[in-house]
Order: C-alpha cells, then structure tokens, then sequence
C-alpha cells in the first residue's frame, strides 16, 4: 500500500473522535459552576448549580405583590357582619376585605378579579364553582399553616405560595395512565421506561406521584436490619421510589445529597435536618390531596380534571417550583396572621387549633370540610 | 523513542492468501472462504473468515436471534410500531421482568411472559455457545482455559437473571432488557439493599476489573514495547526465551522489583478476569438471600466510617409518638 | 543475589533521563536513577503523612481511616494541616511520586531499548488520578471537591458524588468507560485463556502456534486479531478506560450540574423526531 493510502486512513479516526467529542458536549454547560457544601469535608455532600440557570430561577420566583397594610382586628366578626362566611368567620370585618384583596392579587390579578369567584350582586352566593373550590383552598391553607409547622415552620404559606398570579398553581399533577399501547399481547410498560420531566427523563417510573403522593405507602424499602429478616419491598418498588426521588430533586432544585448521606439512604443519623422537612412534607402533601384535593371532584367542570377525570393535585413541585424553599424561603404568613390557626372569637364556634396532635386535626378537617359544603 | 518503533498500527499490510485454518477430523467443515480486509489490517490480522458453524453455534446464533426478536419487537410494540420513535425512545424501553406478585410462576405474556421467554432463548444461547468453545478447543487439540474462563462470565450472567431470582422466589428480582432500565436495575439494586459499595464481593469483584484493566495495560504495554524483538510472538518466548522476554522481565524486575514470565503473566491474567465475575455473582447471589443490607452489615462487622457531625442531631420523624406512617 | 542468569549483560549505564550517571544504579533489583530518588521521597513522605493524619483521626481501624481534603470555603488556597492541608500535601506527594515513578520507567525502556509503552499507559491512569484529585477541583474552584483518603470513605464520595447528579449511570462517558472495562476483562480473559490453552496443551498434545491460535478463533468467531493485534487492542481498550473515566468525571460538575438522565434531553429533541 503507499503512504497516502495511510495518511488519508488516518484522518477517519480522528474525525470519528471529533464527532463523538462534540456529541458527549453537547447539551453540556460551562464552568465553573457554583457549589454549596452540605456535610462534613470530602464526603462529597454537595450541592451544585449552574449560575446562570440559579439566576433564571431567581428571576421565575419573585417574592409576593408588597402587602397591604394590615386591617383593625378589633370590631364586629365577618361571621356577624356577612352572610355565608364559613372559613375566615373568625377575622375582623377589615381583615376579610383585606385577605379578599389580596387574594384577587395572587390567583386572579388579570382576570375579572372579584367576579372569579363572586357573583357581584350576590356575594354570598356560592353559586360559582371557583368560590366553593376557594373556600376548600383557604381551610387547606389554614390547615398547613395550623398543623403543618413541622414542614412549613413559621414562614407559611399563602394563596401565592402556589397560585403566584395564576388561576390554576403552575406543576399540579394527574394521575398519568401512560402513553397509548396498542392492543394485544406485546409486553407493557410496567409503569416505566418513559422519559419524562417527573421522572427526571430517566426509565424509572413514570407516575410515582399517584402512588406514593396521596395514600400512605412504603417510601423508604431498606430493610432496618443487616440480614434479611422479612422485608419483603421489591426491587420494582424501588423504582417509584427512585422515580419520587428524582421528582422531588427536580422539584426542589436539589440533588441527592440535600437530604441524604448517600452511604445510607435509610440512615437517620447521617441525614441532613432537611430530610425531616421532606418527610413530613411527603405526609402533608398525601393529607392534602386526600383531604382538600380529591373531595373537590364534584365542584370542578370537567375541563379542569386530568385525562383520567381526576382532579389536580398538589405535590413537592407545586409550591417549591424548582427552588429548595418556595420563593427562596420569603416568609408568607408573617403578614397575613389571618390565614394562620383559627382565632377563638366567633360563632359559630370554631375548632380549637391543636398544633401538635395530628390527628385531633385531622378531626377538625372533617368537621370543617362538613361546614364548608 | 521516535514513533515508528511504537508499532501502535501496521504501517505495511501484506495481504496474501488466505489461510484455510488446521485441518478439521473428517466430516467437519468451515464456512466462508474468508478474505482480506484492510481496515482490519491497521491494528490485528487481515483475515476475516472462514468460521466454523456446526450444530452447537448454528443453534445457539439461533437462540440468540430468537431473543433478540422477542426484546426487540415488545420495545417496537410499546411504542405503537413507529419506527421513528422506536429509534428515539429505544434507550428507556425494556422488556421488563414480571410483577412480584408472579413469584416464580409463569406470567401471562404481557406482564413477563416474554421476558421468561427472551430469557429462556438467550440462556440457551449462552450455554450452546459455551459447549460450541469446549468442542472447538478439543477439536484443535487446545487445553479448555477458555471455556472455563467463559464459564465464570456465564455464572454471573446466571446468578442475575436465574439463581438469585429463584432463591428470591420471584423473577421480577431479575434485570430487564434495556438498555437504560438495566442501569436503572443496578442503581435499584444498591439502593434496596443498602448500598453495594459495602459488599464485599462487590469491592473485590470492581478490584478484579479494575486489576484486570491495569493487567491488560501493563502487559499490552511490555508486549508492545518488545515488538521489535519478538515479543508479540509469546508461545515461542514461552518455549525458547529470548532478549524480547528478558527485557520483558528486566523492566518490570528493576521497576517494581518482581516480575512474572512470560508465561505466569498469562496465569495471573486468566485469574484477575477470571475472578471479576467470580465474585461478583458471589456478591450478587448474597445480596437479598443472605444479607439484607450491606451497610447495616458493613457497619457490624465495624467497617464503615462515621464522620463527625455536620447538623444537629436527627432522628426518625417516624418513630416519634403519634406520627403518622 | 537478586540477578536473574541473564541480567548482567543488561545491566548497562545511560538511558537516564536526568542527572547523568549520578543515580545511575541499581539496589537489589530495583533501578534508582533520578526519578527513583524522587518517587521514594515522595512516597515515603505522602505515606507517613498519611500515617499522621490517621492518627489526628479516631480510629486506626484500617477500613474506616479518613483523610479528607478541606472544606469549599478553603477554595482554592491552603487550608490549615489539621483540616485538609495533609490531603492537599499527600496530594501534591502523590502526584509528585506517580509522575516520578512514570518517568523512572522512561529511564528504564531506555536503558532495555524497548518502547515507552508501559508509562504512557500508567500516564493515563496519572491523567485520570490528576483529573480526580487537581483539574475537576480547580475547574469548581475550591479543593474540597478531591476524593478523601480513606479505604471507604472514598467510596461514601463515589456515592454522594454520583447522587449529585441524580443517576450517574447515565453519564455517556462513564458508559463507554465502564464498558471498556467490562471489554478489557473480557479481552484479557480470553487472550490469557488462548495463550495458556496452546502452551499448556492436554496430555500427549504438542504445543501449538500461532496457526491454531489463529484458527481458534477463526473457527469460534469468525476473525482471529493476531498476536500483535490483540496486545494493540487491549493497550488501547485499557488505556482508554482511564481516560473515560477520567472525562465521566470531569464533566460532573465543571461541565453539567443537573441529573445525568436529563442530559439526554438533547436526543429526545432532536428536531427530526421531536
């Protein structure tokens, strides 16, 4: 063979090796990127971000409209002074026109504002669906703010805590039934293998959310001893599990290592304090879509229900929107004590807020959903 | 040291005529006459073909085939038999293993049933291909090193998707078919079980592959750096020493202090590789069966680091009073 | 004596890359040269570091023993000995010893007459430490980013550095580089397995040659690589398997922050299929 024969051969490689080069980049982003560290040295608990995809998600995430200036609390109950007040009973007649207010604000600032939800010459009218699904929403956002503080603490959380302008709170979730399949005997699915934003486009499962974000369900499958001594979890369940991991990552702006010490996913002791926080978070957001989310199936028009005719749901995402506090961590309730624990005043007679034990408030849900109908 | 001596790729190619190959015993015979290719030609031998088929290879290219299909017409079938995104979404799909529920029964046809099936065909391949390597060894008077090295490749491959799911007593402990999804069964797999960092077996098999690697790199490299003395030709080193194979001990005797021959360093070869598998299908087959949670386990036998405290002390949210499962 | 029958006649001077004849010997049957004197003090001095720092630690239990590199706020500066600075030393040592020792084998191919294969392979395993340690720290700007010192407290950093990135075997390059590995093994296994099965025959068999080990192969797969080929192979696999790994790492952070599996995000939206 001659020598050109060579030479020219010797350029496939390298272009090949360009080729591969670029592709394996591209997509990619620049350094150097910025780094949190969250545990002790070397352990390689660290949280990572990319400056300018953080500043894009400052940008997406201001903090509320200023509020207004806070409403004489003394005076007649709104209870007594309007007819129909089932939620907010307990504020002061300035105080209810102030959360009124404010609530055009955060869910309906465009829209027709007070006519979202009010027929204009029947306030009280609970004929618009919007006004009974509202009344729902602000007993769930007493309730998170009343027996909740184990994941929302004393920063609270509003109408803008998820609605942030919008009618609808942007990342509500369905039940997703999954893409179409062909008839017959090919094999399915399995509820993975389907690249999506929830599952972090990995083939983990695809709608870990419907299972483990409204009943309670094993999340944690590690067994809590070293030989097998009769935990049964599977591998399969790992893969939801792994699928609600990657969705809260994404939901948070997080990665792993926010709220484990990899070496033991299980481990308590090495964990991060936040782990708390997303556990109880997991259970407060299960008690909201059983308790205020799904019972709303009835007053929703059809266009406002999923593919499955389900109603939308609440899930890490829908508060936090990629940021590891909702609104990098401005605090809500600070100035609307309103919308915290029930205030004992009026009558009827509302029930006494309990912050501690979960279940009595559980009860008092219940009584409340009752009231609310 | 100037490049042509590294002898990284073949400069001149002679292409003569094609070697038939030691003569077969009588009734058995080779397929395709074989020929010369150039691209071949710049690293290895020019000579592609001819090949021995025979029952065992026929039949097992034909398992193999089998579940080839069987994996890839489901993954066709998922997506509707769109062509184009059977080629976009073909790194997610997976023939997936049954349900636990199933156990070890057999599943309906969509929910495992071909997954028992694929399996069932590339086993089988797998096996024939083994009986295929012992018979051609033995045909050319060959000792069976290869056989018994592929031997230890197969009891991993059997302990994942048939010893360790039946001791389980339930196929869906078994990896799928996919390409990601199989990632996605590794990942799975630490997790449920703790962490397979603490497995032991784990720790020496990735040693193994990893000594593998480095073997193959010094010896590559001695062998390489030997060429213009014969070193590439090793039976006859190994047989009538030359200077290619002194020099070969002498750099790694005055490097590190020890050397292998030419011949040992194919021993120590055969068992790094050998053992990569080894023992990693030991450590596979103990996880879930015999050990529940390698950190759990790694922290009582007093190997795992604690490291000191970053945050306030947490416990679990769940053992307090009155909370909630 | 430590001399092999035939090694006196190898035994020459030159070859050296530095310091002339002044190193130029041997001790037992280690050559020390230059580079010999620089790779023991290195090495020495890394390892009684090391030894120092285990016993700063709480333990001398050999699995749980940990040198772990400084905090970020350090960045990229020197960090106090007893937090970080004996990793950034030991570091800097073993950096200064695998370069050395490297380099020490240069001498040594001169001195045999043979190709420098053998240390450019060990370069890449040096790029890929180097990678590890020095140009991914640098490139996320603070040295805490280094792996620690320590038997499994490296591997709790593999862990946690992995999770960073949600799923890490998504990562394409550490893909190719844990393939390469497993085809590595692979290779190795079954060119140690041809070389043994002709030169340790079965009872009353001959030892063959390249005509059955070509065969062999001819007859199973189709193609035999030949005697040079298969050692071209598995150097290029081999050494590219660090260099992978080197390159699966240091897009992990510098060069991609978020989950791996979202990287893929770019073929999903290829316009052609989108």
């Amino acid at each position: 063979m001659s020598a050109g024969t060579f030479r020219r051969g010797h350029l496939a490689p390298l272009a090949l090796g360009a080729l591969a080069g670029a592709l394996l980049l591209a997509g990619c982003e620049r350094p150097p990127p910025e780094a949190v560290q969250r545990g002790y040295r070397g352990t390689g608990m660290v949280q990572v971000y990319n400056p300018r995809d953080f500043a894009k998600s400052v940008a997406a995430n201001p903090p509320p409209p200023p509020a207004l200036p806070p409403a004489v609390a003394e005076g007649p109950r709104a209870s007594q002074a309007f007819k129909n007040v089932q939620v907010l009973s307990d504020l002061s007649v300035g105080e209810l026109a102030r959360v009124m207010l404010s609530m055009t604000q955060w869910v309906a600032p465009q829209a027709q504002q007070c006519a979202y939800c009010h027929n204009l010459n029947d306030m009280a009218s609970d004929e618009l669906y919007t006004k009974r699904v509202a009344r729902r929403m602000l007993q769930m956002v007493r309730e998170v703010n009343t027996s909740w503080t184990s994941h929302v603490a004393q920063t609270g959380v509003t109408c803008y805590t998820c609605h942030r302008g919008q009618q609808v709170p942007t990342q509500a979730w369905f039940t997703n039934p999954g893409p179409h399949q062909p008839g017959g005997l090919h094999a399915t699915l399995a509820g993975k293998n389907v690249p999506l934003p929830v599952n972090g486009m990995s083939s983990l499962a695809y709608d870990p959310l419907t299972e483990l974000l409204i009943k309670p369900a094993d999340v944690k499958l590690t067994g809590e001893q070293a030989l097998p001594a009769g935990n049964r979890h599977s591998l399969k369940q790992t893969y939801t599990t792994y699928g609600l991991m990657m969705y809260m990552s994404g939901a948070l702006g997080v990665n792993c290592t926010y709220c484990h010490n990899t070496h033991s996913f299980k481990e308590w002791a090495s964990s991060p304090p936040t782990r708390v926080k997303a556990w109880y978070g997991i259970r407060m957001v299960r008690q909201l879509n059983s308790n205020y989310l799904l019972p709303l199936h009835d007053v929703l028009p059809p266009e406002r229900l999923g593919p499955t005719g389900d109603v939308a749901k609440v899930g890490c995402a829908t508060c936090h929107k990629g940021v590891y506090k909702p609104v990098f961590g401005a605090p809500m309730l600070k100035d609307f004590p309103e919308l915290g624990p029930p205030r004992v005043v009026a009558a009827p007679p509302a029930p006494a807020a309990k912050p501690v034990a979960r279940t009595a408030d559980a009860a008092a849900g219940a009584a409340r959903d009752t009231r609310g109908r | 040291m100037s490049t042509e001596f590294q002898n990284l790729f073949t400069r001149i190619q002679i292409h003569g005529p094609v070697y038939p190959g030691v003569p077969l015993p009588p009734g058995s015979w080779r397929a395709f006459k074989g020929s010369m290719k150039h691209l071949f030609g710049w690293i290895g031998d020019t000579q592609l073909g001819p090949i021995y088929l025979g029952f065992t290879g026929v039949m097992s290219l034909f398992c193999g085939f089998v579940a080839f299909e069987i994996i890839g017409l489901n993954m066709f079938a998922q997506v509707n038999w769109d062509l184009v995104q059977f080629i976009r979404q073909l790194p997610w799909l997976a023939l997936e293993p049954p349900a636990p529920g199933y156990g070890l029964r057999i599943p309906p046809l969509q929910h495992g049933g071909w997954w028992l099936m694929a399996g069932f065909f590339l086993t089988t391949s797998v096996l024939l291909w083994w009986l295929r390597m012992y018979r051609r060894a033995k045909s050319l008077g060959l000792s069976q090193h290869t056989t018994w090295a592929f031997a230890s490749a197969i009891w991993l491959f059997l302990v994942l998707g048939l010893i360790r799911p039946v001791l389980m007593g339930a196929w869906s402990e078994a990896v799928p078919f996919g390409i990601f999804p199989h990632l996605d069964w590794t990942a799975a797999f630490s997790l449920r079980y703790g962490n397979l960092f603490y497995n032991p077996f784990h720790a020496l098999s990735i040693a193994f592959l990893y000594g593998s690697t480095l073997l193959f790199a010094m010896h590559a490299g001695t062998v390489l750096s030997t060429t213009r003395y014969g070193g590439d030709r090793e039976v006859e080193q190994i047989t009538d020493r030359g200077t290619a194979s002194e020099r070969m001990a002498l750099f790694w005797r005055w490097t590190m202090g020890f050397n292998a021959t030419i011949e040992s360093i194919h021993r120590w070869a055969w068992w790094f590789a050998v053992l990569t598998t080894l023992t990693g299908g030991i450590g596979i087959l103990l996880t879930g069966t015999v050990v529940d949670n390698w950190y759990l386990w790694a922290v009582k036998h007093g190997v795992a680091p604690a490291y000191p405290h970053s945050f306030p002390a947490v416990t679990d949210p769940a053992a307090l009073p009155g909370a909630q499962p | 004596m430590s001399m092999l029958s035939f090694e006196r006649r190898y035994r020459v001077r030159g070859g050296t890359l530095v310091g002339g004849d002044l190193f130029d010997f041997w001790i037992g049957p280690f050559y020390v040269g230059f580079f010999g004197v620089t790779t023991a003090f290195c090495a020495v001095t890394g390892t009684l570091l090391l030894i120092y720092g285990a016993a700063l630690g709480p333990t001398w239990n050999l699995w749980q023993i940990n040198v772990a590199p400084p905090d970020l706020k350090y960045g990229l500066g020197f960090a106090p000995m007893r937090e970080g600075g004996i990793w950034q030393w030991v570091t800097i040592l073993a950096t200064g010893a695998f370069v050395s020792w490297a380099l020490r084998e240069v001498e040594i191919c001169r001195k045999l007459g043979i190709g420098i294969h053998v240390p450019v392979a060990f370069g890449a395993a040096i790029v890929a430490y180097v990678t590890l340690e020095v140009v991914r720290p640098v490139l996320m700007g603070a040295w805490g980013h280094g792996f620690p010192y320590g038997i499994y407290s490296h591997l709790d950093w593999v862990s946690n550095v992995g999770y960073q990135y949600l799923h890490f075997h998504y990562n394409p390059a550490h893909m190719i580089a844990v393939s390469l590995f497993f085809t590595t093994t692979m290779a190795l296994g079954l060119h140690s397995s041809l070389i043994l099965s002709v030169s340790n025959p079965p009872r009353g068999e001959p030892v063959r040659g390249a005509e059955h080990e070509n065969t062999f192969y001819r007859d199973a797969v189709g193609y035999s690589i030949g005697a040079l080929g298969i050692h071209r192979l598995g150097y290029l696999i081999s050494v590219n398997a660090a260099l992978f790994s080197a390159l699966c790492i240091v897009l992990s952070g510098p060069f991609w922050t978020k989950g791996w599996p979202e990287w893929w995000s770019w073929w999903l939206n290829i316009p052609v299929w989108k």
